[in-house]
């Protein structure tokens, strides 16, 4: 039978030098391999930690249009707001990340009324009862929110994902956008900026 | 050779054949109507290497429904591709560049089924290992000696150093990847074109399907008459009649509905349309037109609401 002690000792250790050695590179590349696309996964996901903030993107060119239905029943169209800084921010009940952003918005929302800046929700691809029970739940029921049932607006703003946040100015130019959960010290450094000059 | 060589090889042909044939597949567009073929040229944005045709995604679903609202408004397919450019950036085309790391993504799995079919080879007309002789030499972690034929190291070494480069390669198609998704990379500066070429009408529609969208039906109805006023189109005019019906003025929906049935006699959609406006005003004909939809377009995606109204 076969008997694996029988290793002959003239056998080729070069070649069984060799041999480990591959065995050791391959097994070496191999994790390499599985760190880089662990390490690539961490580019994926947008709600990426409230430590660093959102990806932002500086831009400078004229708001998509913005009309519609609000949540409440009532109408909504951010030509009337030029003049204003605006917040747009688009989520979904559905969205996780989007729970923990709204709140704040809310607070911003209340705080800064008839202050010069404005803050609307646009709900896209959701059902209106989900999206108010959410609101209900994070205390942000004083939000304006826009409704995008088809998503068709959320596309004409080239919307990725939910959350995204794009501010606009006076002159209703979208300037900066953010994918991902916005902090309070984003909305200082990129919001309250704009509207103090 | 004897029977199991020949089993083992093959089994080996059969997979790369069916490598060969998926991969070759995956490369056709199995969509044959204009919205589907301009949705499978676009690229998910939030997802990873899918189209916007196949991506389950909810923004994926909202760009199929602008895809189809643009092109219903009468914009062209190349309009079209260009109003998601400005908006999204040239990288949502999703044809897979030939140049860069792209090209990595077809020569990686063509360089993999080319090795494979070496091994294959290989396999096939290599002379049989002393294992199978009974000799006292066991196959132990490979130091095996085929007897005659090439010299063990060379071909363990060959082995060894293609399996490496592979992982090498696919290690770089990884970082680069991960390179490409992590840089979001800004919208073109230019500014978006409100009006295309074919102006008046493409912008009443889209007006139409604006007020549509907010429940403001009799306003669309307007915008979509506006529109068939400048280009007397069925399509353009089934949309006038469908927002009526939601405007609940379905008398006037199912006149113009029955103006669309007279050049086009059996025309699904208007027949969709005509049916649920009498059903509106309770006429006894509307089980029968429904009826005649279904017949003319049985995998419409309303037909299945439709049969169950008729049933229910």
């Amino acid at each position: 039978m076969t008997d694996r002690a029988s290793h002959s000792p003239d056998e080729a250790p070069p070649t069984r030098g060799w041999h480990r050695l591959w065995w050791v590179v391959a097994a070496v590349s191999v994790l390499g391999l599985g760190v880089v696309l662990t390490a690539g996964l961490r580019f994926e996901g947008t709600g990426e930690g409230a430590a660093t903030g959102p990806a932002t993107q500086v831009k400078d060119e004229a708001a998509a249009p913005l009309a519609g239905r609000t949540l409440d029943g009532g109408r909504f169209d951010l030509a009337d707001l030029r003049g204003q800084v605006v917040v747009v921010n688009v989520w979904a009940s559905w969205c996780g990340p989007c729970r923990e952003e709204l709140p704040l918005l809310a607070e911003t929302a209340r705080q800064w009324s008839g202050k010069g800046l404005s803050v609307v929700g646009l709900n896209v691809r959701d059902k209106d009862a989900a999206a108010r029970q959410m609101l209900v739940e994070t205390g942000a029921e004083n939000l304006t929110v826009v409704t995008d049932p088809e998503g068709t607006l959320a596309v004409d703003w080239g919307v990725v994902g939910v959350p995204e946040t794009f501010v606009v100015d006076r002159d209703g130019r979208v300037r900066v956008r953010a994918m991902g959960v916005v902090t309070r010290q984003w909305l200082d450094q990129h919001v309250l900026a704009l509207v103090r000059s | 050779m004897n029977i199991r060589r020949v089993l083992a090889l093959a089994v080996l042909v059969a997979l790369l054949a069916a490598a060969g044939a998926a991969l070759w597949r995956s490369a056709q567009d199995p969509h044959r109507d204009v919205a589907g073929r301009l949705a499978s040229g676009l690229s998910c944005p939030s997802c990873a290497g899918e189209t916007v045709a196949d991506s389950r995604s909810p923004m994926a679903a909202a760009m199929r429904t602008t895809i189809d609202e643009q092109l219903a408004g009468g914009r062209t397919p190349e309009q079209v591709r260009d109003w998601f450019v400005q908006r999204y950036g040239p990288e949502i085309i999703a044809d897979p560049p030939w140049s860069g790391i792209g090209a990595l993504l077809w020569i990686l799995p063509a360089v993999t089924l080319l090795a494979g079919l070496a091994l294959a080879v290989r396999t096939a007309t290599r002379p049989r290992s002393s294992s199978h002789t009974g000799a006292a030499h066991e196959p132990s972690t490979g130091t095996d000696e085929p007897a005659g034929g090439k010299d063990p190291a060379v071909t363990r070494r060959a082995w060894d150093v293609s399996a490496l480069v592979l992982v090498g390669l696919v290690a770089l198609v990884a970082v680069g990847a991960a390179r490409t998704a992590s840089e979001p990379n800004p919208a073109p500066p230019a500014e978006r074109a409100t009006s295309s070429p074919s102006g008046e009408v493409a912008e009443r529609l889209a007006r139409g399907s604006r007020l549509e969208a907010q429940a403001e039906f009799a306003a669309a109805a307007q915008a979509y008459g506006e529109a068939a006023e400048l280009r007397d189109e069925p399509a353009i005019r089934l949309r006038q009649a469908f927002a009526l019906l939601r405007a609940e003025r379905a008398a006037e929906a199912a006149r113009i509905a029955r103006g669309v049935l007279v050049d086009l006699p059996e025309d699904p959609e208007a027949l969709l349309v005509l049916g649920l406006a009498q059903r509106a005003d309770g006429s006894p004909s509307a089980t029968r037109t429904l009826r005649k939809f279904l017949k003319r377009a049985p995998e419409h995606p309303a037909a299945p609401d439709i049969r169950r109204l008729i049933s229910g």
